[in-house]
């Protein structure tokens, strides 16, 4: 039976570096994601995602577990994030992923869809991708923890030091904004695929 | 209802993390607005869309490392820097200026002893005021090399440039041993001029010797000159004559030809 996150961080503190390297295993995929989505850069997410874990194996000590883990990873990870977009002082590259788009989203994509069902998620996702990045910081991180990552509303009030109502705010805005820009754009959604 | 609090709630309802008493304030507004209805119904579709941007994962394989290895010791390689070339040669520079300026630094058993100037190792402590210095520090004066401050170096150099000054300016305070240096020196003085003496008359005779050989080769090689310059004087007069006689030939025959006309 795997050891949950609190077993393995246990452990780590206690010096065991294979338990924390389990953690790194367990976590790096979520982490590099909301990287991803926040700054939007490839190689600056993949940054962001190994100074998140060499930040973390050093603050281990400090890490009482008044928070889960994940929780206190996501945070270190947004503050890199935010650091990143003041240092680049930039909104993040609305960046397509290219090569296997396709391919891999046959993996992820349920039986029933069909190729043109494929190629139009993939089309959506590009343009989700520009619409993103035109969304203030605030809000586009809002959205890719509740979307991506299904924290709660309190969980994310916590992690970004605001009210509940604030993240709610955010959320809503942003998500409008993103209706607004998926409209305007000429990309057939997917809720028509499904008439 | 359709004001911002009920946005945050329609929003809620739309995660579906929601307290069931707002969820049934929800439901029964939705029930009857419309507008509300087709909104939620526009996020839904938003979410949806939301759904399929997914970021390709690259094989990210971290892993944290402990550093076992000790620092590697540099290699011989690394001696070959510009610094440590710098540093060469500039050991080089000082140890050829010193070895030029005959300056010597000895530690030994009676002290350290810094002794410029071409004086032989055993003389005196100084001689005249034109000799040689030596400078001869006590061990006791010395300080131990984390102490040594540049202060303190100055004020020993002060002292010995007191000490040699007072020495130069009270005859009277100079040893038998000083006396005797100079004596010697002065007779050694006496042989360099013999010496050089006779290697000026030497030179001289060699001078002597060389002008007169050059004189000769010029006044040679003058009547060499003197004598080309003759013989071709007379192969010129010789040609001269030859077409002044042509000429007067020349000139009796077209007289005649014109008394002939």
């Amino acid at each position: 039976m795997a050891s949950t996150d609190e077993e393995l961080v246990a452990r780590s503190i206690g010096g065991d570096l294979d338990s924390f390297n389990q953690l790194v295993l367990r976590w790096e995929r979520p982490i590099y994601a909301l990287a991803y989505r926040v700054i939007g850069r490839e190689e600056d997410a993949r940054d962001v995602c190994q100074e998140t874990f060499l930040r973390a194996f050093r603050a281990l000590g400090g890490f009482k577990g008044q928070a889960k883990f994940s929780s206190w990873l996501y945070r270190i990870t947004l503050n890199l994030c935010r650091d990143w977009i003041r240092r680049e002082r930039r909104q993040p590259l609305a960046q397509t992923p290219e090569g296997v788009d396709l391919v891999e989203l046959a993996g992820e994509a349920e039986d029933t869809d069909s190729v043109e069902e494929l190629v139009a998620r993939k089309e959506i996702g590009a343009a989700v991708s520009k619409a993103m990045a035109l969304l203030p910081e605030e809000q586009r991180t809002a959205i890719v923890l509740k979307e991506y990552h299904g924290l709660t509303f309190q969980e994310i009030a916590d992690m970004l030091d605001c009210p509940l109502s604030t993240v709610k705010t955010r959320l809503y805005q942003g998500l409008t904004v993103l209706r607004r820009q998926l409209e305007r754009s000429n990309v057939t959604r997917l809720k028509d695929h499904h008439v | 209802m359709c004001n911002q609090a009920y946005k945050d709630l329609l929003v809620s309802y739309l995660y579906d993390d929601i307290n069931d008493m707002d969820r049934a304030k929800v439901e029964m507004h939705l029930r009857a607005c419309e507008e509300c209805r087709a909104e939620l119904d526009a996020l839904r579709d938003v979410r949806v869309d939301l759904g399929s941007w997914s970021p390709s994962l690259p094989d990210l394989g971290f892993r944290i490392v402990r550093d076992a290895k000790p620092a590697p010791r540099p290699s011989w390689r690394a001696w070959l820097t510009p610094a440590a070339g710098l540093a060469a040669a500039a050991t080089l520079v000082v140890a050829a200026a010193l070895s030029l300026a005959h300056i010597e630094i000895h530690n030994g058993p009676d002290g350290f002893t810094v002794r410029t100037g071409w004086s032989a190792a055993g003389s005196g402590v100084t001689t005249d005021s034109t000799g040689p210095i030596r400078r001869v520090f006590a061990r006791d004066q010395l300080l131990p090399n984390d102490q040594i401050n540049p202060a303190g170096l100055a004020g020993i150099a002060q002292r010995v440039d007191a000490l040699e000054i007072a020495l130069r300016q009270s005859p009277a305070s100079r040893s038998a041993a000083v006396l005797s240096a100079r004596a010697s020196d002065e007779e050694l003085i006496k042989r360099v001029r013999e010496l050089l003496a006779r290697s000026e008359m030497k030179q001289q005779g060699e001078l002597v010797l060389r002008i007169a050989q050059v004189v000769n080769a010029f006044d040679a090689q003058r009547k060499d000159d003197l004598a080309r310059i003759q013989a071709n004087l007379t192969n010129l007069q010789g040609t001269v004559t030859k077409e002044a006689a042509a000429h007067v030939d020349l000139v009796n025959y077209l007289t005649t030809a014109g008394k002939q006309k």
